[in-house]
């Protein structure tokens, strides 16, 4: 009879203590929160911080009680603005007037105005880091002029979830090449670590209104020396579209400890990728090895991890890369046979030396320009040294300006698509030749 | 107050838990030397002995001489004056007051000699045809002829020569023709015998074998068990023709008398797990007894654990199979259910179609079982908890999605799916009684308020319907009724832990649950082998199911005396090939 009433108080007693010393009190209903999916951080005008928050509206979502048509685009979300000293105390603020409890765990992207990144984010950083509520996956990204701005300008056209949207537009460097997965963890590590720096996905509002004012004018092709720009040679905001989206995602915006000293256009950030091993595919524009003014498309994929060495040459680190790439053909303008055997290797040749000019620009860029090492190579650097204090003495990030570096570029066209042969078009001009 | 006091300071000091003798059913005496098993089986005896005593000690003194004065009056013989015994019956059956006796007065001629005699039977209990051509017939008229009968003793003479029935026993009491006339058979007394004969003569109305109500295979026999014993005892050997097959008779029930057989295959079974069953078997003490499902609670080992340990099934194939393995099976007159004892957890999420099929189907069906059976118990308590306490686990298109059904419904969600459970619960127990005509009636009524009218009016929300409705699916999917039975109840613990503390509560829940299963026994065998106690064996045939030529070993935990059940190679014909 004892042990009955033992097991029942065993049994009830736990039950007790957990209903009346914990239970349910921190137990909310989804209906009960609101969330964020975005959040913007731009320097504040009378206050330290402008936090702009972009609520998700799931009535209007999911296109229940039937109030508006599903897809309206504005209606989706609602997007409110504070000034706020810091992160939590602008939430508190914001708290008052929303009606919901915020709750910032399906935060997809935090937006950090330019001039905010400028003068270094660390604080803002640690303090999303030790708030557990934050999703360690969201993106980190820097608008060219306020984050507030660009958060107004997302619209998104084509669902009607702005979750979806932010999801969908920052995973779309898998076959783009023009971001990467700047997770807030890894910005987060790298602003920590001291063998790399971070980078974070730079956004803007498109600059053009209609498609007469397009111009080329922040292109970076002519530092590259090319004739006209390709897809990659521009960064957020100054890319030649007009529309309906006046957002835009392309390149990095590059940080040296927790403040930003420059940024990369899209072809650097496909090289980026391509040196981290992060590049999937995307379409890449390579000029006509043999006829000028004509251009070859290419289907370009990482075909293996990269392989990248890094020593001391001299007294400063020497850096090695060879990128392994495979490439399908999806169009040959100049009409020249390069499924041929012997001209296929005159098109890799040339595709390997454009992938080689264009890695290189980007070295170049992160190492002179910035000396910055968002690419890690100070991870390779490590295994150099025999303990952790020699490796700090060692002092990396410093020391990366001075590098020097090889690339070397393995590509090999795989498939010719669904055209076996290339043949000139015939016209009633070419018939004699 | 010191009470009190002293109640919680019991509860927290540690006292050394009393021992409580428990049947364990222990490693097989091949297995151990041999003086050791001698020890062992003298040992057990005594502890019988002892828990016998006990038990009779306890019961009042005054009991006791009652059922002495019982006893006497059931053993009170047969009288050679036949009025005596008339009399005697008639007295222990009420006569003029019980009206379903027939008692048939009668002559015969024996030995020359012209004797009085009766018959008594049960009107509708005994077959008239056989008592008439077998019994009455060949008194009456065939006991004129000569017969060259040697034996002096009249009633061997009558026993060999005059009564061509097949199934005759000479009994010197009266309780014995009692016995057998309450169960369909008939008593025939003779005048100057000291003896009178029982004979077996049922032939009331029962079902006839029929094809399983519950457990239902595609693939497979499709006979089920019926409420007579000796058909059912029939099916058993007709599928497990062996000679070892034995069927040992058992009485239960002081006044009801229910016939009950305990098979088991005697080469095989192990020989202390028989005497336990034989000695619960043998002291169960109780006025009457109609089903097996009350014998199976007499029988078990802990009548809180919800989950049952003792299986019944209604196959006899199935019963086969699990004897073979060398399990016990228990029978019981007026049953459609066979016990199988001693069972583990996994038994229970088999199908007897586990084994009829071919390998990858059989798998297939395991693993869809114990998703069902995961469903069935944790996804209400799940998604309380993630809706509750861990929103950052749901993909923010599915959190969003439930938001927006959420928004108008005025509950808490536990409130919700504590409802729907209970609407749920409801037309189960609703669907099994409600009278056959009327049953289409509650489908549309429950699905109707169910499915659409509780989500129109906004007190449930879409999403939540369809975790009720998958968990009730799951539940059937359940092959073991009284299993998903365990899950029906648990669901609400688990629901209601997680409603108190998310992720953590539930964690509390399968912890405490884990206990409960790891340490029940199910006739000394543990409830979780092969997995709680790890036997060999234990993920390719008990979770899984390897294929057929591979599973050469009976279940480790039962202790069998051969282990073997089939060679290393089984498929004889891959192996010729490789000779030639």
């Amino acid at each position: 009879m004892i042990i009955k009433l033992k097991l029942l108080l065993a049994i009830i007693i736990p039950c007790i203590i957990l209903s009346v010393l914990s239970g349910c009190f921190d137990a909310r209903e989804i209906d009960d929160l609101a969330y964020p999916m975005a959040i913007g951080l731009d320097k504040g005008d009378d206050n330290l911080l402008k936090i702009t928050l972009q609520l998700a509206v799931p009535v209007a979502i999911a296109g229940g009680g039937g109030e508006e048509a599903p897809g309206g685009g504005g209606g989706t979300s609602t997007i409110v603005t504070i000034e706020a000293p810091a992160i939590y105390s602008g939430i508190n603020m914001a708290n008052t007037f929303i009606s919901k409890q915020i709750n910032l765990s399906h935060a997809k992207v935090i937006v950090f105005s330019e001039e905010l990144a400028k003068e270094g984010i660390g604080k803002y950083i640690s303090a999303i880091a030790r708030g557990r509520e934050f999703r360690p996956s969201m993106f980190v990204m820097v608008a060219k002029g306020s984050a507030e701005e660009y958060i107004r300008a997302v619209e998104p056209a084509l669902e009607a979830n702005p979750a979806k949207y932010y999801e969908m537009k920052l995973r779309a460097f898998d076959y783009t090449g023009f971001t990467t997965d700047a997770t807030f963890t890894r910005f987060y590590h790298n602003i920590k670590s001291t063998a790399a720096q971070s980078y974070a996905i730079l956004a803007s509002v498109s600059k053009f209104d209609s498609s007469k004012d397009i111009d080329n004018d922040e292109s970076t092709y002519l530092e590259k020396g090319r004739d006209i720009p390709f897809e990659g040679d521009f960064k957020a905001g100054s890319m030649p579209k007009v529309g309906d989206i006046k957002s835009e995602v392309m390149g990095l915006a590059v940080f040296d400890g927790d403040k930003m000293v420059g940024e990369l256009d899209g072809g650097k950030t496909t090289s980026h990728l391509m040196v981290m091993g992060g590049f999937n595919y995307a379409f890449i524009t390579i000029p006509d090895p043999i006829k000028e003014g004509f251009y070859v498309l290419i289907n370009t994929s990482q075909r293996r991890n990269p392989e990248v060495e890094v020593s001391m040459v001299n007294n400063s680190p020497h850096i090695s890369v060879k990128v392994l790439l495979e490439g399908d053909i999806l169009s040959i303008q100049s009409g020249i046979n390069y499924e041929d055997v012997d001209k296929l290797k005159v098109l890799e040749d040339g595709a390997e030396e454009f992938f080689k000019e264009e890695i290189s620009h980007y070295l170049t860029k992160i190492i002179e320009e910035y000396g910055v090492d968002i690419c890690g190579f100070g991870n390779n650097m490590k295994r150099n040294f025999l303990t952790w204090r020699e490796w700090e003495n060692f002092n990396w990030l410093n020391k990366f300006k001075n590098s020097t570096f090889d690339v070397e570029v393995d590509l090999k066209i795989r498939r010719p698509g669904l055209m076996m042969r290339t043949m000139p078009v015939p016209d009633s001009k070419g018939d004699e030749d | 107050m010191v009470d009190f006091i002293k109640t919680v300071k019991d509860f927290f000091a540690f006292k050394e838990p009393k021992e409580i003798e428990q049947f364990v059913l222990k490693e097989d005496e091949n297995e151990k030397p041999k003086p050791e098993e001698k020890s062992d089986k003298k040992q057990k005896p005594k502890q019988k002995e002892s828990f016998i005593s006990k038990l009779t000690s306890n019961n009042h003194q005054k009991e006791k001489e009652k059922e002495d004065k019982a006893e006497d009056e059931k053993s009170v013989g047969i009288s050679k004056d036949i009025n005596e015994n008339l009399e005697h019956i008639k007295k222990v059956y009420n006569i003029p007051d019980n009206g379903d006796l027939v008692i048939r007065e009668f002559e015969i001629v024996a030995k020359d000699k012209s004797l009085n005699a009766f018959i008594i039977l049960f009107d509708g209990m005994s077959d008239s045809t056989i008592i008439n051509s077998s019994i009455l017939q060949p008194l009456m008229l065939l006991s004129n002829v000569e017969v060259k009968g040697k034996e002096n003793d009249l009633a061997l003479y009558i026993r060999n020569h005059l009564i061509p029935h097949n199934q005759v026993k000479m009994v010197e009491k009266i309780s014995d023709i009692i016995d057998e006339v309450n169960f369909g058979g008939s008593g025939l007394f003779i005048d100057g015998i000291d003896k009178a004969y029982a004979c077996d003569t049922k032939g009331w109305l029962q079902r006839s074998v029929d094809r399983p109500n519950t457990e239902i295979v595609i693939r497979g026999p499709q006979e089920a068990f019926t409420e007579g014993m000796r058909v059912n005892t029939s099916l058993i050997r007709k599928t497990l023709k062996d000679k070892n097959l034995i069927v040992e008779n058992f009485k239960i029930g002081k006044r009801s008398q229910t016939p009950c057989s305990l098979l088991y295959l005697k080469d095989i079974a192990n020989e202390s797990l028989v005497d336990e069953a034989r000695r619960r078997l043998e002291n169960i003490n109780v006025d009457f007894i109609f089903d097996s499902g009350e014998l199976e609670q007499f029988l078990e080992d802990s009548t809180f654990l919800p989950a049952p340990q003792i299986l019944a099934t209604e196959r006899p194939d199935r019963t086969s199979n699990l004897i073979t393995q060398g399990k016990l099976a228990v029978l019981m007159h007026g049953s459609p259910f066979a016990l199988i004892m001693p069972i583990t957890n996994s038994d229970l999420l088999h199908s007897p179609e586990d084994a009829y099929v071919r390998f990858p189907f059989s798998n297939l069906f395991r693993v869809v079982r114990i998703i069902a059976v995961l469903l069935s118990l944790l996804l209400p308590g799940f998604y309380i908890a993630i809706t509750n306490y861990h929103h950052e686990m749901i993909p923010t298109d599915l959190l969003i999605a439930i938001e927006a059904a959420r928004e108008a419904v005025p509950f808490p969600s536990v409130m919700e799916i504590l409802m729907m459970e209970f609407a749920f619960e409801l037309i189960r127990e609703a669907g099994v009684r409600i009278p056959g005509p009327i049953g289409p009636t509650l489908g549309i009524i429950g699905a109707l308020i169910l499915g659409q009218a509780a989500v129109a009016a906004n007190i449930v929300s879409p999403i939540l319907i369809i975790v009720v409705a998958v968990t009730g699916i799951g539940s059937f999917a359940v092959p073991n009724f009284a299993l998903a039975f365990s899950f029906r109840i648990l669901r609400f613990v688990y629901i209601i832990l997680a409603a108190l503390a998310g992720f953590l509560g539930i964690t509390l829940g399968i912890f405490v649950h884990g206990i409960m299963l790891v340490s029940a026994k199910s006739f000394g065998v543990p409830f979780m082998a092969p997995f709680g106690p790890r036997t060999s064996d234990g993920i390719a045939d008990q979770f899984l199911r390897s294929p057929i030529w591979n599973q050469e070993k009976r279940p480790d935990y039962l202790n069998v005396k051969n282990q073997k059940k089939q060679p290393e190679i089984s498929r004889k014909w891959t192996q010729k090939e490789k000779k030639k």
